[in-house]
């Protein structure tokens, strides 16, 4: 009972910590190439992204907990991350796209299908994925992480898109319009994040 | 400038726009590629080296290969070779860096293995139609030049701003901005470079476009 209850209690403690303290996108810029094309094509779907996103992080986690596992021995194991967890979220992908056919046809389940490789490979789901490994973190560790990781990206990415909606364009210098007052916007909420911690997260 | 000079590049300036990957349209300042590591792990000259060294070793073999690839095998899995082959070349990149710069390489973490599925290596594949080899090669070259300066620029930038330091050589007894090291410190300075830049460039385009109707 105690190992349940100990379990959970990392499982939450990761959550919060990879959602606030270690936000992918203010604390270590995760994914950050397509928030800046997500703001650029109002058209994209930021939310079902994100969804997308959380849901092949939260799936491969555990999987490549094992992988992690099965690799310690080998001294090759730090160069074999990045092949490996590429295949793994790969085959989550495929999974995924399977599910998303079969339970939402027609135009929605083809929209879903098309936003999943960007929403897949990516430098938030390898970079949480890579963090995990690095770490050593334990089965509750991962999937806390990899939960709070990708909570965290979508709030970041909503943060990000009404203040991109609310600096009024007009008042921003022209050279500063676009990604660059954005970059600096972003920046000062990764003040806030820094104000958390109080020094550089290890990468 | 000569009249003549103006005239040809203010006709031709929407071409270089989208062909020029060194100023006119650089990955990093017009397209915001790259920026994870630019912004977290290129705080010193020496990591923005690190850096840039994997850079130039992966993308541009990496869009060859996917352009080789993009002839024989459907495009709908085009995103599977193109991250595959950056994930194989990781391997002998990362022996090579270590060979290069020892184990130094460790400053910069998880952003070197990063760099595989950065946009910047692999963002090709969501293009309907494969590359031509060829222009995979030159384009290549072209982002790699273009991302390797950014990089270099803010790596150095960043480690003089916050150490007074220019590859842990002493230039400044003070720190001008010590929060240059910082994530935070890096959006901010990454912005205001893309702002200058940009702003460079504005004028630039404005000056070509007056030069040649002074010349008309």
């Amino acid at each position: 009972m105690s190992i349940v209850i100990g379990g959970l209690a990392q499982f939450f403690l990761y959550t919060v910590a990879a959602f606030a303290a270690q936000n992918a996108v203010f604390g270590r810029s995760l994914g950050i190439t397509s928030i800046v094309q997500m703001v650029e094509d109002p058209d994209r779907d930021s939310v079902l992204f994100c969804l997308l996103l959380t849901l092949v992080q939260l799936i491969s986690a555990p999987l490549c907990w094992a992988a992690n596992l099965a690799m310690a021995p080998l001294s090759l194991r730090v160069v074999l991350r990045p092949l490996t967890f590429f295949v793994i979220s790969a085959l989550v992908m495929g999974a995924v796209s399977l599910l998303c056919r079969r339970l939402f046809k027609g135009a929605r389940g083809e929209k879903m299908a098309r936003m999943l490789p960007p929403a897949t490979f990516n430098t938030c789901v390898l970079g949480t994925l890579l963090i995990c490994a690095v770490q050593s973190f334990n089965l509750s560790q991962y999937l806390g992480f990899a939960l709070g990781s990708g909570v965290g990206y979508f709030v970041s990415v909503l943060l990000v898109m009404e203040g991109h909606r609310k600096i009024d364009r007009r008042s921003v210098p022209a050279s500063f319009r676009g990604m660059p007052v954005m970059l600096i916007y972003i920046g000062i909420l990764a003040l806030a994040v820094y104000g958390f911690t109080g020094h550089g997260l290890a990468i | 400038m000569n009249p003549e000079k103006a005239k040809y590049l203010a006709e031709n300036m929407e071409l270089r726009s989208r062909t020029d990957r060194l100023w006119l349209n650089n990955p990093v300042v017009m397209q915001g590629l790259g920026l994870a590591p630019l912004v977290v792990a290129a705080t010193t000259g020496r990591n923005a080296l690190i850096l840039a060294m994997a850079v130039a070793l992966l993308l541009t073999p990496t869009r060859l290969a996917g352009a080789l690839l993009g002839g024989v095998l459907p495009r709908r899995f085009s995103i599977f070779y193109y991250a595959g082959v950056a994930c194989l070349l990781y391997i002998p990149i990362y022996y090579a860096c270590l060979e290069v710069f020892g184990v130094g390489i460790r400053q910069v973490g998880i952003y070197l293995p990063l760099l595989v599925m950065d946009q910047l290596t692999i963002r090709r594949y969501a293009q309907e139609k494969a590359e031509k080899p060829l222009r995979a090669l030159r384009r290549g070259i072209a982002i790699t030049v273009g991302y390797g300066m950014v990089l270099l620029l803010v790596g150095f930038l960043r480690e003089f701003l916050a150490a007074g330091t220019l590859l842990d050589e002493p230039v400044l007894s003070v720190r001008l901005f010590p929060l240059a090291a910082q994530p935070a410190g890096g959006f901010l300075l990454v912005g205001a470079i893309c702002a200058a830049w940009r702003g460079c460039i504005r004028w630039y385009k404005k000056h070509v476009n007056m030069e040649a109707k002074r010349g008309v």
